[in-house]
């Protein structure tokens, strides 16, 4: 005879293996013969929590609405070195622009793709509308979509038939006086049912009607509020004693866009009890108010307490490296690896550092330590297919960029890859080589400014200047963040003899890079033209 | 008062208005003691809006004292003494249009408007005609076009205005002003004073002005006929006038085709002349040379006699320009405002301070003002005004304050080190040398090949967003606008031949039809003229609200042409909104 296992223990097997489908519809089934099953009914929650779990703590982008309707901005020029949003020129003495390419919102790239380091901040509502690349790295999201977006699919297939619970049926108060259920349930809340996607869909397709849009505009908000009320239900019948319920209040706040109130219950949480995780919120609702030196601040008070804590040390590298202050950021990425020598992001910050200070046999034996970890993408042979070439080791440049072309995901990287490339042959010299390559990166990725750019030195050279000036436009429209194209425009106009778009042309290329020594000589000399009888 | 450290504390704050409502140039401020008190005044042409709103200011003190409304844009100001009556006080002459308005006590005295010039013939004729409406305002139009091509001397300015009107203007124009009689007028474009017979400080003086028919004209003082007529080769703009009028003078004006010319008593044609090398912008006598500021941002120094002393080159453009002269101490220098908000302060070429002002300064005036003998008035871009008194312990040292070898020159550079890493990897460099050439030359031509098949590819398929046939060399890029559902595709289309047109072109799309849909997915390109960017919009509706996106793929085809010319595939964003179905 079979013994079979009791469903719940077995359930809560699968959870814990993380088996979460399997899971859930165990405690599906224990739910059909009892439903008042609390401890099925907790599980399953859980469950479903886990599914489209995302870490908070992690850095998230800022949407469209936040950065062009941003109404807590009071100096709209600060004081340089105080604010996340005007990027003083390299503090540190790190590289200039000519040495380490740009984003568009003026920092140095990173060694480490994260949210915010690839959005800038658009200057007008054009730009922040525009897709000059593709909508996976460039473009601000709305808060709506950006990473809620992929997870919004998982949890509409757990459950076709509707939601597991009808949150507007949902006696909260009751619920906040068990302890025992009401964090999974608050979890639940705040995690599965925050996807206005979803609930959207199922919204629509009962009643058509402008009212049933206009609410399930809300839907995400009244979401959010349902985890307020019962976040501050809980807190109420813990005699706002608990830090825990306190912490959660605060990230309903900071998804409601309530800094300030969410600092207050980040502040109260922390009188409670020291957390490592209430001080990375907090740190971030300070990031999100523009206050980096009070985020470092607070980091520092963290470290204090938690000495050698890596996720407080990176954040501080981070900050220190989205204020333009790369050499001491790279100094915290070192601090990072002292205490846990398997971090990727900061061997990848502390190499492309490497790379693009003119020592690329280190930058190179960083990479390889990437390697040996099991990093195994296009992007890493890339840069060890440059770092290769630039360190001459120049048997295994060519290989590792053949590696990187197996590896390739998408277009835009075939396109990198071919860009790259093209920067070997025309390292070698082989001008014909570079032309195709970089011709073929824009097969690939037709917004790649940066081989426009490339591709019009290349044509200039073979005498077609027509050719030469339209690429160089479009690498201008595509990217005017990039100095090159503009100043490349400046030189080829002067040359040809329009000397008002020579000027024009230049002085974009100083604002995009002030300190840009050629540029300044050509407008120097363009004024004295102009000076001149 | 407080000392400002920029200027090594020579000078004391007096007064700075922000609001003053000043808006004038040097040559339109002048001091001078008008009620005969011994107290000097500030007297002001205020050029207003450039509009409406010019105004003859007077300043005692901090307080305006007095204020009237002028006609016109006043071109220059100067006071100066007109007779020989007890007390002494000065009269001023607002230069503006063709008038000199003279004002005594500061109550209008005399308007002196100068001569007429010599009206074409041809001209006075045919509105002659017109008052006698034996032509119509075409005809009139047609004639007075061909005089103005053949005939040496030009137009009046009625005729140049009605030539400019529109058709339907001209029978009014016509009407309101053939009955008066045509008349050519110059304008003044600097006005100066000359010492008629005495040096002394109060002696009787005439004034000299400059028009835009390029003449110099001296006027007598008291009865206010032209004394003197000198002719230029071009328009004055900047005028300096020494000496005496019945003993020896020299005036030197700097003209608008860049060159300065010198004259005497002797001559009415100009003496000598000194070629710049781009144009004056200020123009200072200090002793006997002549001190030129040009738009190159450089200052000049020339001799009497126009030969060129010494150049020094300025941080920025100049605005403006003035002389720093303190008899009593000897001390002659020049004042240059800039445009990044100094006044420089030079004695030959050499800077001896800097003053860092609030604001771009327009107009500079030094000299005695109330009872201080050293006062600095400015006026700002923004309207305001700024009295600096210089201190009685102020000493300037002759030197320049830049000496040695320029600051760069001591900034290290960064180099990085040789790491040890390095030294080992050309270790390795040197012992595998063969080896890795060999392999590097193999991985090389794989890679040729690898690119060339792809280019092939990429060619024969019209993957790439150029097109580099000999025929229709053309060049697109799209770009995404919007949140969603709805987007905006833009296709920039640019013909990239040098001289060709490109004809019979369409564009078509390729979508998955279950996620987008289209307006019109064919459309006809009209015809492409090189080098302008022809953008072609299309709007793109969402249909699907999964957060899915998917390739639209672009095609400019040719008419006739299976194959396209080429391809972009544009990545559409993920979709925000929500369809309203």
């Amino acid at each position: 005879m079979e013994v079979t296992m009791d469903p719940l223990f077995l359930a809560w097997s699968y959870f814990r293996r993380r088996k979460l489908q399997q899971c859930s519809d165990i405690c599906t089934k224990i739910l059909q013969d009892n439903p008042y099953d609390q401890a099925a009914w907790s599980l399953k929650t859980r469950a479903l929590t886990e599914m489209v779990y995302i870490d908070e703590v992690e850095v998230d982008q800022e949407g469209i609405a936040e950065m062009m309707l941003d109404e807590s901005s009071i100096a709209q020029v600060a004081r340089p070195g105080t604010s996340l949003r005007l990027p003083g020129t390299s503090q540190g003495g790190g590289p200039t622009p000519a040495v380490r390419p740009m984003t568009q919102s003026g920092r140095p790239i990173t060694g480490f793709v994260r949210p915010s380091t690839q959005s800038g901040r658009p200057g007008t509502m054009e730009q922040a509308i525009k897709t000059p690349r593709t909508a996976s790295t460039a473009r601000p999201v709305t808060s709506a979509s950006g990473r809620f977006i992929r997870l919004g699919t998982a949890s509409m297939l757990t459950n076709p038939e509707g939601p597991f619970i009808n949150l507007s049926r949902l006696n909260l108060a009751k619920y906040s006086q068990k302890p025992n259920l009401s964090r999974t349930l608050f979890e639940y809340i705040f995690h599965h049912e925050n996807d206005v996607k979803n609930v959207s869909v199922a919204n629509l397709k009962h009643q058509k009607n402008l009212l049933a849009l206009y609410c399930c505009f809300n839907k995400k908000l009244l979401f959010h509020h349902q985890a307020l009320d019962l976040a501050a239900q809980a807190t109420e019948h813990a005699q706002f004693k608990d830090w825990w319920w306190k912490v959660q209040l605060g990230k309903c706040y900071y998804r409601l866009g309530l800094y300030r109130e969410a600092e207050k219950q980040f502040r109260s949480a922390l009188n409670h009890q020291e957390m490592v995780d209430t001080y990375l919120y907090l740190a971030k609702v300070y990031q999100r108010l523009d206050q980096p030196i009070t985020a470092l601040n607070l980091f520092k008070q963290g470290l204090d307490h938690f000495p050698g804590e890596v996720t407080l040390l990176t954040g501080i590298a981070r900050i220190h490296e989205e204020m333009n202050n790369i050499p001491s950021a790279t100094e915290y990425y070192k601090d990072v690896l002292k205490q846990d020598n398997t971090h990727v992001e900061a061997i990848a910050c502390i190499g492309s550092n490497h790379f693009y200070t003119d020592q690329p046999e280190i930058a190179l034996r960083f990479y390889r330590r990437l390697l040996q970890m099991g990093v195994y993408n296009c992007q890493l042979y890339n840069n060890l297919g440059l770092c290769c070439f630039y360190a001459q080791q120049y048997d295994m440049t060519l290989s590792s960029f053949e590696r990187a072309m197996t590896l390739v995901a998408n277009d835009e990287e075939q396109a990198d890859v071919w860009y790259n490339i093209g920067h070997v042959a025309v390292g070698i010299g082989d001008l014909t080589l570079a032309y195709q390559c970089f011709k073929l990166a824009l097969a690939f990725n037709n917004d790649h400014a940066e081989a426009y750019n490339n591709l019009a030195v290349l044509e200039l050279r073979k005498g077609r200047i027509e050719q030469s000036k339209a690429f160089l436009q479009t690498a201008a429209s595509l990217a005017p963040h990039m100095y090159e194209p503009h100043f490349n425009l400046s030189i080829l106009s002067e040359k040809v003899g329009d000397l008002q778009s020579s000027y024009t042309a230049a002085q974009k290329s100083e604002d995009a890079f002030p300190e840009h020594v050629d540029t300044q000589q050509v407008l120097k000399q363009l004024r004295q033209h102009f000076a001149v009888l | 008062m407080s000392d400002s450290s920029s200027d090594g504390g020579k000078w004391l704050d007096a007064h700075y208005d922000p609001v003053a409502g000043l808006y004038t140039f040097s040559s339109c401020v002048d001091l001078a003691d008008l009620s005969g008190d011994g107290e000097s005044r500030l007297v002001v042409g205020d050029l207003g809006s450039g509009l409406s709103g010019m105004k003859l200011k007077v300043y005692r003190g901090t307080a305006l004292m007095s204020e009237s409304t002028l006609l016109d844009l006043p071109a220059g100001l100067v006071a100066f003494f007109m007779d020989l009556h007890e007390p002494r006080i000065p009269a001023v002459a607002v230069a503006s249009g063709p008038c000199i308005y003279v004002y005594k006590n500061l109550r209008p005295y005399f308007k002196f408007t100068l001569p007429g010039l010599e009206v074409n013939t041809l001209e006075q004729d045919v509105w002659q005609q017109a008052r006698e409406g034996q032509i119509d305002p075409l005809t009139l139009k047609e004639m007075l076009e061909s005089i103005r091509k053949k005939a040496d001397i030009s137009l009046s300015v009625r005729s140049l205005r009605f030539l400019s009107l529109d058709t339907s203007d001209m029978d009014e124009f016509v009407q309101l002003h053939k009955q008066q009689p045509v008349r050519r007028q110059t304008v003044i474009t600097c006005i100066g004073t000359l010492k008629k017979s005495t040096a002394d400080e109060d002696g009787v003086s005439c004034l000299v002005i400059g028009t835009e028919s390029s003449n110099i004209y001296i006027l007598d003082p008291e009865a206010f006929i032209i004394l003197y007529k000198m002719s230029l080769p071009a328009a004055p703009t900047l005028m300096d006038v020494t000496g005496q009028f019945d003993v020896e003078f020299r005036i030197t004006v700097a003209c608008r085709n860049g060159n300065i010319y010198i004259l005497r008593r002797e001559s009415d044609k100009p003496k000598y002349c000194i070629e710049l090398s781009s144009h004056p912008v200020g123009l200072v006598r200090v002793g006997k040379n002549v001190v030129v500021g040009c738009t190159d941002e450089s200052l000049q120094g020339f001799t009497q006699k126009g030969k060129k002393l010494w150049r020094t080159v300025l941080p920025a453009p100049i605005i403006t320009m003035a002389t720093m002269d303190l008899p009593t101490r000897g001390f002659q220098a020049v004042l240059v405002g800039l445009a990044n908000c100094e006044v420089q302060l030079y004695r030959e070429k050499n800077l001896l301070s800097t003053i860092k002002t609030p604001d771009v300064v327009t107009s500079i005036c030094f000299g005695r003002y109330g009872r201080e003998d050293g006062t600095l008035i400015m006026t700002t871009k923004g309207g305001g005004l700024m009295v600096k008194i210089l201190k009685r312990t102020a000493v300037f040292d002759d030197r320049d304050s830049a000496p040695g070898p320029p600051l760069a020159q001591s900034v290290r550079l960064n180099v990085p080190k040789k790491t040890k890493l390095y030294v080992d990897q050309t270790l390795r460099e040197r012992e595998n040398g063969l080896a890795m050439h060999r392999a590097f030359q193999m991985d090389l031509s794989r890679l040729r090949l690898a690119a060339a098949k792809a280019y092939v590819k990429a060619l024969e398929s019209s993957l790439t967003p150029m097109s580099s046939s000999l025929t229709e060399p053309l060049k697109m890029n799209a770009v995404v606008q919007g949140l969603g559902p709805s987007f905006k595709l833009t296709l920039n289309v640019q013909n990239t031949a040098a001289c060709r047109p490109v004809m019979n072109l369409a564009i078509s799309f390729l979508y998955d039809e279950n996620l987008y849909r289209m307006k019109c997915s064919y459309m006809r390109i009209p015809l492409l003229v090189p080098g302008l960017v022809y953008p072609v919009e299309t709007f793109v509706e969402c249909t699907s609200d999964k957060g899915i996106s998917d390739i639209i793929k672009v095609f400019i085809l040719h008419e006739g042409k299976s194959s396209p010319l080429l391809t972009a595939h544009i990545n559409m964003p993920v979709s925000e909104g929500v369809t309203l179905n």
